[in-house]
């Protein structure tokens, strides 16, 4: 099942599915490590909303959250 | 064996300790490069390798070469070469986070397309080893093709292996290998390079080719023509039709190389264990509790500045007292003593004065931001900022800018998004800032305190004037970025760091090159400004006999000295004879006629002086140029002294209170003494004997009579939305580096001010009939 980062709760865990948007903004996500296949946990859900992705706390707004979707997966 | 010097460039992304160890490396040898026509610094250091002087170059941390601005664009020119200002960097060393690899080795991958030796630094492997991640760097550097050097920058160890590193990669001059692209990326690359004609390097085509509407990409259509973006689109879409589409395919091919690097040579617990920062984040990000511990620690930040920049301030005053009388002593009077007591010591004290409230707001700056707090702040303060279209980055700026725009101006350094610090830089001077104070205070309790009026009442107009700042500034922010400053919304994703001990060595440093960049560079635009206003009041300085206004002061002021003693006699026996006698006392002594008569002469000399200094001030060229833009001033329902006074407030609105004491005959008034209950008795009478000046003066004319209160509230609305400030405008020019975003300023906040005053006195006419 598919869904948009922003729907996730506190603590879930979830792999990105697809990053959309802006070829800029999809490039600059990659290099911070948000992209396809990567794994991800919802720190603080919100706008701007706290996550961690491979051990590093990024802090994204929500309207930019809803432009990835992914997969949420056990712990 | 090397001779000459070597250049090296310092790469790696934000809060990886680039700068901790570019100083434990460089030590105290440092300078500051700049380069025309963009915002960044460089900062340049010296040391030396086993014998061979190395130039290190500190560039702007960043996670990517995809440039994305000018600013970007100069760290990639210079790791080519195609800077003039610097020679191409034989070494390239590229600094990385041993606890997250994975993400900062893409960085490195992207260095090693430049054709430049590239030396891995792998930083905080103490971290990395207290949450059980071990690296086999020798593996690493195998599949890197690189050497790779553990280090701990904020120790200082494996600095030794380092320089060697980049000694022995400079003697050797290999140039690494960086990750293959698919066969089908290269070819469509190889053709687009043969279409361009003049000899651009391959990777700055890559570049071109990956990053969509990025800065190359523009750079190159600019200079080959919009053909360039045909050719460029045609490119990606071949690119795509083969299952290549950028810029995905970019990323795929470099984390594939990477993590290949990283399975070969690391190995990391299964599961992540939660660490310190995870702990304390759990309280600092929160919702309420960070929050309040936010506005805590704003609140301790700028008690402090008030509470030791006050005393370090007053310092500078009364140095600069003993200056001038110094120089007053020495000299004989004349223009050139005018110029140099009221000019230049004037001016380089109030250049000065600022200096405390920098260093002090710069080291909290600094603390908050070498421990990590700092991205937590602009975190939890995003919400509201994004309101306004700015980010939380902008948040602490901002509010700096309601002790002094100048240190919040230049704290918007932190804000990378060009756009952005731009819209902060433009509103950080309508906050109301402390200098202020002293016309808000004056008016005030000239007309808004009045006896008889409610208690709460000057508490709220002073309340009301700061809400002015409050509200106008994020008003404006939002029209510019609506306007002027119109973009994409800027990718607002930010990476909270680890939180680390602050090193007080780097927090000095900070403190100093803030003090040092302020002192220097807008310093001499300051005193430059503060000697043209001394000229316009000064000049002409002889009246219509010819005789000189200073001689005529001091001669009148000597002739009050001499009689000094008597006035005071006769006051004293004048109050003492209004007393009303208690029951049993004797009736005091009366005073006789003569003795009125020359109590009255003798108060007539006293103000002599003072009377003088008012009419040469309006003879001036200033004083002249109030008077004939009178008209001008009328809508606001101001006179030309009050004119003249917002005239002479331009390079530093504190002046308007000493102007203003000038205009109305009572001397100059130092706008510290108003409203300070510690000021000196002196200097407090003099600011009592303004305010009355100022009423009695205002009740004789028929608009300012009956309109006090709206006039008064104009003149203070001119002042709050007013850019009446030479640091400031200086500064900004500064920091963008052009002289019309400062014009910019001054224009708009003037024609706001102008407005808004006159919105005020005529709603004010209106309401009071």
């Amino acid at each position: 099942m598919l869904m948009p980062l922003d729907m996730l709760q506190a603590g879930e865990w979830a792999e990105v599915a697809e990053v959309t948007g802006q070829p800029a903004w999809v490039g600059r996500l990659a290099e911070l490590g948000i992209r396809q296949g990567c794994r991800l946990q919802v720190v603080q859900p919100g706008s701007p909303c706290l996550l961690n992705v491979s051990g590093c706390k990024l802090c994204l707004r929500g309207g930019e959250c809803s432009q990835i979707l992914v997969r949420p997966v056990g712990e | 064996m090397l001779t000459a010097t070597l250049t090296v460039a310092l790469v790696g992304n934000p809060n990886t300790g680039k700068s901790t160890l570019f100083n434990a490396l460089s030590g105290l040898r440092q300078k500051v490069g700049n380069y025309p026509g963009v915002t960044v610094e460089m900062k340049k250091g010296q040391f030396s390798a086993d014998g061979v002087s190395v130039e290190l170059i500190d560039l702007p941390g960043t996670y990517s070469l995809a440039a994305r601005s000018p600013d970007e664009m100069v760290a990639v020119d210079l790791l080519l070469g195609r800077r003039p200002e610097e020679s191409r960097p034989a070494v390239i060393v590229s600094i990385v986070d041993a606890t997250n690899l994975d993400r900062h080795l893409y960085l490195t991958s992207q260095l090693l397309d430049l054709g430049v030796p590239v030396v891995v630094a792998v930083n905080m492997i103490d971290a990395a080893r207290e949450q059980g991640i071990t690296i086999d760097f020798e593996k690493l550097s195998q599949s890197l093709g690189v050497p790779a050097v553990p280090i701990q920058a904020n120790k200082g160890i494996g600095l030794g292996e380092l320089t060697k590193a980049i000694r022995e990669s400079a003697e050797q001059g290999a140039v690494p290998n960086g990750p293959q692209f698919p066969e089908a990326f290269v070819l469509v690359a190889e053709q687009l390079q043969k279409e361009l004609s003049d000899e651009l390097p391959p990777v700055l085509v890559r570049r071109a080719l990956t990053d969509v509407g990025g800065y190359t990409e523009q750079w190159l259509v600019d200079h080959h023509g919009e053909e360039f973006r045909a050719k460029l689109t045609s490119a990606r879409a071949k690119l795509a039709s083969a299952g290549h589409a950028v810029p995905g395919v970019e990323a795929r091919a470099r984390f594939a190389w990477v993590r290949e690097a990283v399975a070969a040579s690391v190995t990391k617990p299964a599961v992540r264990p939660v660490t310190w920062t995870d702990r304390i984040d759990s309280v600092l990000t929160h919702r309420l509790w960070g929050t309040l511990i936010f506005l805590l620690v704003m609140f301790l930040m700028f008690q402090s500045i008030f509470l030791w920049a006050k005393p370090l301030m007053d310092l500078i005053g009364s140095g600069q007292d003993a200056i001038a009388k110094l120089v007053e002593g020495t000299m004989a009077s004349g223009p050139l003593r005018a110029l140099i007591v009221d000019g230049v010591i004037n001016g380089v004290g109030s250049v000065l004065v600022f200096l405390p409230q920098i260093l002090i707001l710069f080291g909290f700056i600094a603390i908050l931001e070498d421990c990590g707090y700092m991205a937590r702040a602009a975190f939890l303060m995003d919400r509201v900022m994004s309101r306004c279209g700015l980010s939380g980055k902008s948040f602490i700026p901002m509010l700096s800018s309601v002790a002094c725009a100048i240190p919040g101006i230049m704290a918007t350094r932190v804000i990378e998004n060009r756009r952005d610090r731009l819209a902060t830089i433009l509103v950080a001077p309508l906050m109301s800032c402390s200098a202020r104070l002293p016309v808000y205070v004056l008016l005030i309790g000239a007309f808004i305190a009045k006896p008889g009026s409610p208690s709460y009442l000057p508490g709220l107009v002073l309340f009301a004037m700061y809400m002015i700042g409050f509200t106008v500034a994020p008003l404006v922010a939002l029209t510019l970025k609506r306007t002027l400053l119109r973009g994409a919304p800027p990718v607002f994703v930010m990476e909270l760091p680890a939180y680390r001990r602050p090193k007080i060595g780097a927090v000095l440093r900070r403190m100093f090159d803030a003090g040092k960049a302020f002192t220097i560079r807008a310093g001499t635009i300051i005193l430059a400004a503060m000697i043209v206003v001394w000229a316009l009041l000064y000049f002409p300085y002889k009246d219509g006999e010819g005789n000189s206004y200073p001689e005529r002061i001091e001669q009148a002021e000597d002739a009050a000295k001499e009689k000094a003693d008597r006035l005071k006699e006769l006051k004293e026996k004048d109050e003492a004879s209004k007393k009303q006698p208690e029951a049993g006392e004797p009736i005091p002594p009366q005073l006789s006629d003569e003795e009125k008569a020359e109590l009255e002469k003798l108060e007539e000399t006293a103000g002599q002086a003072d009377k003088l200094n008012g009419e040469w001030k309006r003879n001036s060229i200033l004083g002249r140029a109030g008077l004939t833009m009178e008209p001008v001033f009328r809508p606001l329902g101001w006179d030309w002294k009050i004119g003249v006074a917002a005239l002479a407030s331009f390079p530093a609105r504190e002046v308007i209170v000493g102007t203003f004491g000038i205009l109305y005959d009572v001397g100059d008034v130092d706008p510290g003494a108003v409203g300070d209950d510690a000021a000196e008795a002196e200097d407090k009478e003099k600011a009592a004997g303004l305010t009355k000046a100022v009423q009695e003066e205002w009740a004789k004319d028929p608009v300012r009579g009956k309109y006090g209160v709206p006039v008064a509230l104009s003149v203070m609305v001119f002042f709050a939305l007013c850019c009446q400030c030479a640091a400031t405008l200086a500064v900004i020019w500064r920091e963008t580096k052009s002289i019309a975003w400062p014009a910019f300023t001054f224009v708009y906040m003037t024609a706001l001010a102008y407005v808004g005053a006159m919105l005020t006195f005529q709603v004010g006419r209106l309401v009071m009939g």
